[in-house]
């Protein structure tokens, strides 16, 4: 064997400095291999034995058990902002739902045409195409589009077309007042359009296309090119009971003849400058229940306080010594079971309504607290209409697992703070003048108050 | 200019040595098997590509070297050195009906060692891997869930094990006889996470997966002393015992668990080289390790087994006068200490290796490659795994 020298160690000038510059380079061996072999895989098998046991345990909440309140706030958006209109006369009238007579829903489209076009090019007589300024304003047509699908009607209708001669302001406008702003606020001289002037009645057959043509004269036509005039516009309505049509867009067409070519008979369009829609009677507020959607909108808020720990139901407290602690990483799902209720048959849906679930930022300063993104997802939770038709009674589950988490959490995944007071709305607002209603807490537990579905899971054992 | 290109070499070294250290510490060494998942796991061989590809135990190898496992093997180190060693690894398992593959790669260990002025010794310090686990098992299955089967997938994934760190010195007395002793504590972590996975068509699109996170530590003491005998110009032998106290199992941060403890039996080992002609050398190790006798673990899991062997051939193929470069060839049978079902496993492996000692001054290795490669089996029915598995050490005297 080799035994240490006295005087350790030698180094001669040639193989120390080959040592010294041979182990940086050594060493970068298993650096370089390091970096070629990182991707690892993990043998993998099935087997009870390999994994841990785990539970999971489906719970359904009373409402008494995490909700603390339920409110419900209208006045959401405008009918202007919904850009189409509705006609409808004793729509749903019958018998309510609390047993009184309602008198149906009663609806007029007001339409309201832009400035006239000032030049129009044409060919002269000698066919050359040359801009028209001097044009002489014939008769018009209006164009109303339907919705065949959101219209309550399967025959034809007959439209009563009316012009408008009270000023009425746009955006504002209701059944009862023509202007109705914060600072400013002009009744109608009659509810529904007060003075109005006959134009003619006009037959939509939905059989034989989605139009409807409103023959407008020549007079009318030049009343109506003096765009200063804030009492110009036509009322639609009808006189059909139990009819509720949706109207989607309108135009004009007016025939002019131009100065350079008299014997030219021309079509020119006259843009829908407002559309709005103004109805009868305004809904109230449900002493209980919740609402959503509608033009202006309804919202449903409730204060949710998710319990930190069960102490049921029994199959749980079997699996798992009770009280159970849960926190967010235990909820696979959770979701805010719904019961439909059949409220006023004037608005109940007629199409699918998407509803949206959104956190409310600051309750203290509802209705008006910004709202979070949507918890629902893009195309939310879609409700068919049959569902709140009577006798009603659907569950819906609105899926609220993140939302859960977050309260179990104390805070959102990205350390936004959070709060347990949540807004159900339509996910676009407004939507419809329809709505939907679902059971509040005042149904009782088991017959439509809500209630919060979660899957819980738990591991155990090792 | 002759000192500067020395402090650069010696700047570039440590920051490469520092490098490897700081890559090793989290990435633990290479052994996946699903072998011990009921306990701590495989054991990992911490010895270079000499031992391995002679088939050894890490124990009787003449020239001196760092080695976790012979405590005297330092003795006569010359100049500080240091020994790092990894390995990539491929496996192939059966397991019944099923079967699968892994990939890993691995630190079994890195040892550095400095002679002590003076007093004639080296001190030492070593990490090198003792048990790992890293596998990761799957269940599919159907729960009821308010009255409708729901399609359930589990995974729990198991990834971490326990290394020593150790501080030894080693001390020669005379031409023929070493002594050294080493102290250490064990070190390591593992993490497991249970994953659970709803199928979102049968309970909504707004299910999350469960994710469940256990983190554990290990702590433990050891203590270990040996001897290295040249009672022949041609022969030289090496003994070790290392005893341990028990290895304590704590959960870390938000885990919730009872402290277990696990008891390590005393590790016995020696090994012996002969050499048969001036470039040929024989060499055979053996470990006595009596795990049924500790206290600890499941019933059912501990093998009975108790002894591990190994034996190398050693042929300098290439001897020149400043480097050389031996082939090797070895077989080593080992004894598992935990059991994957019911029976005791045994394991098996063949191998082979190539030593480019570069840099040779009076026939001590003052900068060396030792590559490896293994052939093995291992096998507790129903599991029977086998695996390649490469070893690359890289030793540097005078850094």
């Amino acid at each position: 064997m080799i035994a240490r020298t006295a005087t350790r160690p030698l180094r001669s000038p040639a193989t120390g400095g080959a040592a010294r510059r041979t182990g940086p380079r050594l060493l970068l061996l298993p650096l370089c291999a390091l970096l070629a072999a990182c991707q690892e895989v993990l043998p993998t098998a099935e087997g009870d034995d390999l994994v841990r046991a785990g539970v999971a345990i489906e719970v359904t909440l009373p409402a008494t058990d995490f909700v603390d309140r339920v409110r419900v706030y209208g006045g959401y958006g405008r009918t202007s902002e919904l850009g189409g209109g509705f006609i409808a006369h004793r729509f749903g009238a019958g018998a309510g739902p609390d047993g009184t007579d309602d008198p149906g829903l009663e609806a007029a489209t007001l339409l309201r045409f832009g400035r006239y076009p000032a030049v129009v090019t044409v060919p002269d007589t000698a066919g050359t195409s040359r801009p028209d300024s001097s044009l002489t304003f014939l008769s018009g047509r209006i164009i109303a589009r339907f919705d065949t699908i959101g219209s309550v009607r399967a025959g034809p209708v007959a439209v009563q077309a009316h012009a408008l001669t009270e000023p009425w302001d746009a955006v504002s406008a209701t059944w009862e007042h023509a202007v109705d702003t914060l600072l400013q606020s002009v009744p109608w001289s009659s509810p529904g359009g007060g003075a109005v002037e006959y134009l003619g009645e006009f037959v939509w057959d939905p059989a034989e296309g989605d139009s409807l043509v409103i023959m407008v004269d020549s007079a009318r036509v030049a009343a109506w090119a003096d765009s200063t005039d804030t009492g110009r516009g036509v009322r639609l309505t009808t006189r059909v009971p139990g009819v509720r049509l949706q109207l989607r867009s309108s135009l004009m067409w007016i025939e002019t003849i131009p100065s350079l070519n008299p014997d030219t008979l021309i079509q020119v369009l006259a843009g829908t400058e407002n559309t709005t829609f103004i109805y009868s009677p305004q809904p109230t507020p449900p002493r209980d229940g919740m609402r959503v959607g509608g033009a202006p909108a309804w919202r449903s808020v409730l204060d949710l306080g998710v319990p930190g720990t069960l102490n049921g139901p029994p199959a749980l407290c079997a699996e798992l010594q009770c009280p159970v602690a849960i926190t967010e990483d235990h909820v696979s799902y959770a979701a805010l079971r719904l019961t439909t209720h059949a409220e006023r048959a004037a608005f109940a849906p007629s199409d699918t309504i998407s509803m949206d679930l959104r956190m409310v930022t600051v309750p203290e300063i509802l209705p008006k607290s910004p709202l979070g993104p949507s918890l629902a997802g893009l195309a939310g939770v879609v409700l068919a209409p049959e569902w709140f038709a009577p006798p009603a009674g659907e569950i819906v589950e609105v899926p609220v697992t993140t939302l859960v988490r977050d309260l179990l959490r104390g805070e959102t995944a990205d350390g936004d703070p959070v709060t347990g007071t949540v807004a159900l709305l339509s996910a676009f607002e407004p939507l419809s003048i329809e709505y939907v209603s679902f059971r509040g807490l005042g149904a009782g537990a088991g017959r439509g108050a809500p209630e919060l579905r979660l899957i819980l899971n738990f591991a155990r054992g090792s | 200019m002759g000192r500067a290109v020395i402090a650069v070499d010696r700047i570039a070294g440590a920051f490469v040595a520092i490098a490897l250290i700081a890559s090793i510490a989290p990435r633990g060494a290479s052994a996946q098997s699903f072998l011990g998942f009921r306990a701590l796991g495989v054991p990992v061989e911490a010895v270079g590509g000499r031992a391995t590809s002679l088939g050894n135990l890490g124990i009787g190898l003449p020239l001196v070297a760092v080695s976790p496992t012979d405590p005297a093997a330092s003795a006569r180190l010359l100049a500080p050195t240091i020994t790092v060693s990894m390995q990539p690894s491929w496996s192939d398992f059966a397991m019944g009906d099923q079967n699968g593959t892994s990939r890993t790669t691995g630190f079994p260990f890195i040892a550095i060692g400095y002679p002590v002025n003076g007093t004639g010794g080296t001190a030492t310090v070593s990490v090198a891997g003792h048990m790992e686990q890293r596998w990761a098992g799957e269940r599919t299955e159907n729960i009821r869930l308010g009255g409708v089967d729901v399609p359930v997938n589990d995974r729990f994934e198991t990834n971490g094990g326990t290394s020593v760190a150790r501080l030894g010195y080693a001390q020669p007395f005379g031409e023929r006889i070493a002594l050294g002793v080493s102290v250490g504590t064990y070190v390591g972590r593992l993490n497991q996470v249970f994953d659970r996975n709803l199928d979102s068509l049968t309970v909504g699109d707004d299910v999350q997966p469960y994710s469940e996170e256990y983190l554990w530590d290990y702590s433990g003491y050891t203590l270990a002393a040996g001897i290295a005998l040249d009672p022949h110009d041609l022969v030289h032998i090496a003994g070790a015992l290392e005893w341990s106290g028990d290895l304590t199992e704590s959960p870390r941060g938000e885990t919730v668990g009872a402290e277990k403890s696990y008891g390590i039996p005393l590790r016995l080992s020696a090994g012996a080289t002969g050499r048969l002609t001036q470039r040929l050398l024989i060499n055979t190790s053996f470990v006595y390790q009596d795990w049924a006798g500790v206290d600890g673990y499941a019933s059912g899991v501990l093998s009975a087994n108790k002894m591990s062997y190994g034996v190398g051939l050693e042929w300098r193929a290439i001897q020149q006068e400043s480097r050389s470069f031996p082939l090797r060839l070895g077989y080593r049978s080992g004894a598992p200490p935990f059991r994957f079902d019911a029976e005791d496993p045994a394991e098996s492996v063949w191998t082979a290796g190539l030593g480019l000692n570069l840099v040779e001054l009076d026939g001590l290795p003052i900068g060396w490659v030792d590559l490896a490669v293994e052939r093995g089996s291992r096998t507790s029915l129903p599991l029977d795994e086998n695996f390649w598995r490469g070893t690359i050490s890289i030793g540097i005297s005078q850094f």
